[in-house]
């Protein structure tokens, strides 16, 4: 009993959490920012079944996605009109899942055939080709306009019209919580270890007589089925569905969310989604440079720590398994070197802003503020003090990580000697 | 939804030919673009998803350049500047990312693009810059049946076709250039012949960048020089060399041709569609999502095409046309 | 695994509980959002609009502001031109408490916002929202889309098109046209509205070409339409293209010594005349607005406010309904007495202003500004030239003819049903 509790503790914080925070969060915008970050979640979790899991990195899953979005308004609407059965709206993402399943099954026939740079291009073709389709067949795209629906229809059982943006998110965390178990449960059958295999030796596979073709197509259906859910729950949030819905820049926004917050751990791209539409949704009134940020974030992960943020936190999980003291030999070294990179940030990050703001400026002023403090930015100063500082800061990490990184390896060694008693 | 059939006989003519000569120069173009990619692809197994992001670059470089002092010093130095920021990327950015595997390698040109366009809106701003064709050359070189046939433009198909004969010499003809023919098709081959790979694959990339510098000193006055241009041009660059075949400059050379004539040809005779769909029966008043498609003419569809052929090629072969090896 | 799942939960909930935004009240100030692409690549298109609008607030506010001094404030709120961003803006508009909501780039975040609009205020009675729309041009909105909570001050695209086509008639010189447009809602409706009112208005000019190109930028060389047009014999070309698909358009045309006439909505604005470079002097371009600064016989305050815009600025005032928009909102609080929602929409129908040429009036039926409008032809040869920026860009533009209200005017189909 107490072995099970503990296995599930995270499920029931999980609910008791999603359960709790509407209680907190009283704002309308905060609503509909969570209610983003559910759909999302579901979405990017149905992106690393290919990406993560399968090695398959794909820039056209927004596709289904978006066709899901675009069927669940064109049904609600319908259902508005009397010229549709009624569904309850609690099951519609499962006709979202159904129509990211039909189409996954057709497109991911032809498309995963070949795995690695073929596979991405062939998916970039697709969300080309669907992206200029939704200007193209206006009867179902409506082009530039989109679909616009009401969610507030049918008979309203108990009085939950799905019209309030809160019962909404509870709709949404209901679904987040059961498609991230039903996801979760996958990466522990036999066929998801299929899947990591065929990412990681797909040779190896076919010399033990697996037919890579088919698990790659059963991981992309399934991953569409998932992301035709979460499409279903953007158009139910939104209410509008617009023909971004599909492109490129959803897939590649999805990508960076997923591999800037981990795509070899389950949990990664939970946290990635949590996190970019978080940033997403106050960074972008901050500052203009916001989608540089977020750009450099992703390459600065790609190119240091391909797990991602949830990689670089795993990293740690054998040395608070086996024994917490052993970090107190790590404080030191961590926190120069999270220093440094953070007097390196407030340089570079100071550049930036100046940067834009002198090339997009409106007015002839020149004066800004910049970390609170009035400066010019059209004099040298303000400039080379940012300069210093993001040198300063750079040197500062050569000097702080090697010691950093010295000091993991020390813990990771006792670690292993530990384990090998 | 013309309404209008085309015109008389013989205006279909001057149309055929300014089109054709149009299509063979945005072909060209494509060509220089693909060229510097086919290389890259080839020799280093990386598909540069910025590279569209360096033919910008040059565009904005020469911008710069040409305020100060004039369009042919920029033509000369800008591509250059281009390719040594390439080497430098390749050299701090790319190589240390090798080790990760191809996706990884896939991600950070990904990223690298990404990060680039915002940096040259960062600098020049969100507006279209007013990079001009040179003086010199802003004239009617000729004009036939009434239609003008700009000077620069003939000045483009010329420097154009120069670098493609320079460029074919170079690989047919030079030590390095056997190096290059090897590799294009035997990769690991190359390698374990002990050549300096890390540093022939930064200079490949430099290379290839200031090819792709190249088109934009040339196209950028013609076409506009904004912060959308990569993201537009860039995913019909990888038609091209998807189905001119990898590891084959000729295929690039061929497909790339192609595109840009059948892209021309197609907005400029702007055939209707309809009697395809009559094939297969269906009415010409069709309802719903028919309507839609039966109105199609080859105008409305001609953006479309270049990814329509990438998928099917890649589908059903996936060498291209004159590939050397699989993908 | 667990940990990190225990981790990422927490960490939500801190950064959450953190977040607790308490929404602003809304004391003295009248706040009137305003949701528009203030990142992004249209960022340039919705800057503008957001200091406009500051800006005429300001003169506003310098000279009494509203309802016994109270002060007006205009809050960006930025959509990145993302559908869904558009919807965030308007429910933090709700967190603020905001009654007023100005939008104008780009028709699909406008309807949006209208339905937003309808579905919240039938749900919220109490917490009313009011659409302003300063530039989105759709002729449905003000038609069968048309809303009580929705209030436009830009002429739709029929109203353009009838004031282009009634200049057209008065040039003897126009004979044969050729329309091209983007193919979309917008452009096609400008191709309807073009065939219906040449045959109205101007039934002896042919029409010679009528076609719609792939919009958004992804006609990279407009010569094979050129070849088209040259071919056709068309002397005058009416379009409703934007952006790219406008700057690219006359590129290509000027490149192949074409010299017809451009006859266009947006073909003067300023990232328009920006793209043009050279050809900005050599091409023959008109366009159709509620005011230009070199047109005569404006009054002084106009030419004042112009003068100040630049001088902080440094951009020439180019859409002056951003102006009107204001003071007719402020009108209206001054007259229903207070800044709530119904009193000041009920306030604003039939809500007259004397603008730069003439008085305009928000017709209460459809809640569609009727105006006079101006043609203009696009020159090197006028005393105020284009700033931007800080940049002269050499040319400016001088009035071909005023078309007044009578031929601006056009009928609505719209069924309004009033709170």
């Amino acid at each position: 009993m107490a072995d099970l509790m503990r296995k599930s503790g995270i499920w029931i914080a999980a609910i008791l959490v999603i359960l709790a925070l509407p209680l907190l969060v009283k704002s309308g915008f905060h609503i509909t920012m969570l209610n983003q970050m559910g759909v999302l979640i579901i979405f990017a979790l149905a992106y690393n079944m290919l990406l993560g899991q399968g090695g398959m990195l794909s820039f056209g899953h927004a596709v289904y996605f978006g066709l899901a979005g675009y069927s669940v308004a064109h049904y609600l609407n319908g259902v508005g009109e009397a010229t549709l059965p009624y569904l309850p709206v609690s099951l519609i993402p499962l006709m979202g899942g159904a129509v990211g399943l039909f189409f996954g099954v057709l497109i991911g026939f032809v498309s995963t055939r070949r795995a690695g740079t073929t596979f991405a291009m062939i998916s970039l073709g697709f969300a080309e080709m669907a992206t200029a389709l939704t200007l193209i067949i206006v009867t179902f795209f409506n082009g530039e306009e989109g679909i616009q629906t009401d969610r507030w229809v049918g008979p309203e059982p108990l009085g939950i019209t799905f019209g309030s943006d809160v019962q909404v998110y509870y709709l949404i965390g209901t679904w987040c919580l059961l498609a991230t178990g039903a996801m979760y449960a996958l990466t522990r059958t036999p066929f998801g270890r299929m899947c990591n295999a065929v990412r990681d030796n797909p040779e190896r596979v076919q010399f033990l007589g697996y037919n890579t073709h088919r698990v790659r197509w059963l991981a992309f259906s399934l991953s569409s089925f998932f992301a035709g859910i979460a499409g279903a729950l953007h158009a139910l949030n939104i209410e509008h569905v617009g023909f971004e819905t599909v492109g490129i820049a959803q897939s590649g926004l999805v990508l960076f969310m997923v591999w800037i917050g981990g795509a070899s751990t389950f949990a990664g791209p939970v946290l990635g989604a949590i996190l970019i539409t978080y940033l997403n949704s106050n960074l972008s009134d901050l500052t203009e440079a916001w989608y540089l940020y977020l750009g450099l974030l992703f390459m600065v992960i790609v190119m240091f720590a391909q797990g991602g943020l949830a990689g670089l936190i795993v990293m740690h999980e054998p040395i608070w398994k086996v024994d917490l003291k052993l970090f107190r030999a790590m404080v030191v070294p961590y926190i120069m070197g999270i220093g440094s990179t953070l007097i390196a940030c407030v340089g570079v990050i100071g550049l930036i802003e100046l940067a834009y703001f002198m090339s997009t400026r409106a007015t002839a002023e020149t004066q800004k503020v910049l970390y609170g403090f009035d400066v010019d930015a059209a004099s040298v100063v303000p400039w080379a003090v940012c300069l210093l500082i993001a040198a300063l800061g750079i040197e500062a990490c050569r000097r702080t990580y090697p010691p950093m990184s010295a000091s993991y390896n020390t813990a990771i060694a006792a670690v292993k000697a530990r384990m090998a008693m | 939804m013309s309404a209008f059939s085309p015109f008389p006989l013989k205006a279909k003519m001057e149309v055929f030919f300014f089109s054709v000569f149009n299509g063979l120069l945005y072909g060209m173009l494509l060509f220089m673009l693909a060229s510097g990619l086919t290389l890259i692809f080839s020799l280093m197994g990386v598909l540069n998803f910025a590279h569209a992001s360096f033919f910008m670059l040059g565009a904005y470089f020469a911008y710069q350049i040409s305020k100060y002092v004039g369009f042919w010093p920029a033509l000369i130095f800008a591509p250059l500047i281009v390719g040594l920021i390439g080497a430098l990327i390749e050299r701090y950015g790319l190589r240390p990312v090798h080790k990760f595997g191809h996706v990884a390698e896939l991600l950070f040109t990904f990223g690298l693009a990404f990060v680039m366009e915002e940096v040259i809106q960062m600098i020049w701003g969100k507006v279209p810059v007013p990079y001009n064709i040179p003086e010199a050359l802003s004239f009617a070189a000729f004009t036939w049946r009434g239609l003008d046939y700009s000077a620069y433009r003939l000045f483009m198909l010329l420097i154009s076709v120069g670098i493609f004969v320079a460029l074919f010499l170079f690989i047919a003809k030079t030590r390095i250039g056997l190096m290059i023919q090897a590799a294009l098709s035997h990769p690991q081959m190359v390698q374990s012949l002990g050549h300096d790979v890390p540093t022939i694959f930064m200079w490949t990339f430099g290379f290839g960048c200031a090819l792709a510098g190249i088109a934009g000193v040339i196209g950028g006055n013609v076409l506009g020089t904004e912060p959308s241009m990569a993201i537009t041009l860039g995913p019909i660059v990888f038609v091209v060399i998807v189905i001119g075949g990898l590891g084959s400059l000729w295929g690039a050379l061929l497909a790339a041709l192609f595109i840009g004539i059948v892209d021309n040809l197609a907005i400029s005779f702007d055939l209707k569609l309809y009697p395809i769909f009559a094939l297969f029966g269906v009415e010409r008043e069709a309802e719903g999502i028919m309507s839609d498609l039966v109105n199609l003419t080859t105008g409305g569809i001609a953006p479309v095409l270049p990814y329509l052929m990438l998928v099917l090629m890649l589908i059903f072969r996936p060498r291209g046309l004159f590939g050397t090896r699989d993908v | 695994m667990k940990h990190l799942s225990r981790l990422v939960i927490a960490c939500t909930v801190v950064m959450l509980a953190v977040v607790t935004m308490t929404a602003a009240k809304a004391a003295e100030t009248i706040k009137i959002g305003l949701i528009e692409p203030l990142s992004g690549r249209i960022a340039a298109v919705g800057q503008d609009a957001l200091h406009s609008f500051e800006y005429a607030a300001e003169q506003i506010n310098k000279a009494g502001g509203v309802l016994g001094g109270r002060q007006i404030e205009i809050v960006g709120l930025d959509n990145a031109m993302n559908a869904e961003k558009t919807t965030e803006q308007l429910k933090k508009s709700v967190d603020l408490g905001l009654s007023f909501v100005l939008q104008g780039v780009g028709s699909n975040h406008a309807l949006n916002i209208i339905k937003f609009v309808n579905k919240h205020n039938k749900r919220n009675p109490g917490k009313e929202i009011v659409f302003l729309n300063h530039s989105a041009v759709t002729t449905a909105f003000t038609n069968e889309l048309c809303s009580f909570w929705h209030f436009r001050f830009d002429a739709n695209v029929d109203q353009k098109v009838a004031a282009l086509v009634t200049q057209m008639k008065r040039d003897p010189s126009i004979k044969k046209v050729y329309l091209l447009n983007q193919n979309y809602a917008y452009g096609k409706s400008f191709q309807a509205a073009a065939n219906k009112l040449l045959e109205e208005r101007a039934p002896n000019i042919e029409i010679v070409g009528d076609e719609l190109i792939v919009p958004f930028g992804k006609v990279q060389d407009f010569t094979p339409y050129v070849a088209k047009i040259k071919a056709s014999g068309a002397d005058t070309i009416l379009t409703g293209n934007w952006g790219p698909d406008m700057h690219r358009f006359v590129k290509g045309a000027m490149g192949s010594g074409m010299d017809t006439k451009f006859y266009t909505i947006y073909g003067g604005i300023t990232s328009s005349i920006a793209g043009y470079g050279d050809d900005a002097k050599k091409v023959d371009l008109k366009q159709v607005t509620e005011m230009h600064e070199n047109h005569a016989g404006m009054p002084d305050d106009v030419h004042g406010f112009m003068d100040g815009f630049l001088k902080k600025y440094t951009d020439s005032w180019y859409s002056d309904r951003y102006r009107w928009a204001l003071h007719m909102l402020a009108a209206a609080m001054e007259k229903a007495g207070s800044a709530d929602p119904i009193p000041v929409a009920k306030a604003l129908e039939g809500m007259t202003f004397e603008g730069p040429i003439g008085t305009v009036e928000m017709r209460a039926d459809d809640h569609q500004i009727q105006l006079p409008l101006i043609v203009s032809t696009l020159t090197g040869d006028a005393a105020k030239k284009v700033i931007y920026k800080g940049k002269n860009f050499q040319v400016a533009f001088k009035t071909d003819g005023v078309v007044e209200r009578a031929d601006t005017s056009l009928p609505t189909t719209c069924k309004m049903k009033r709170p």
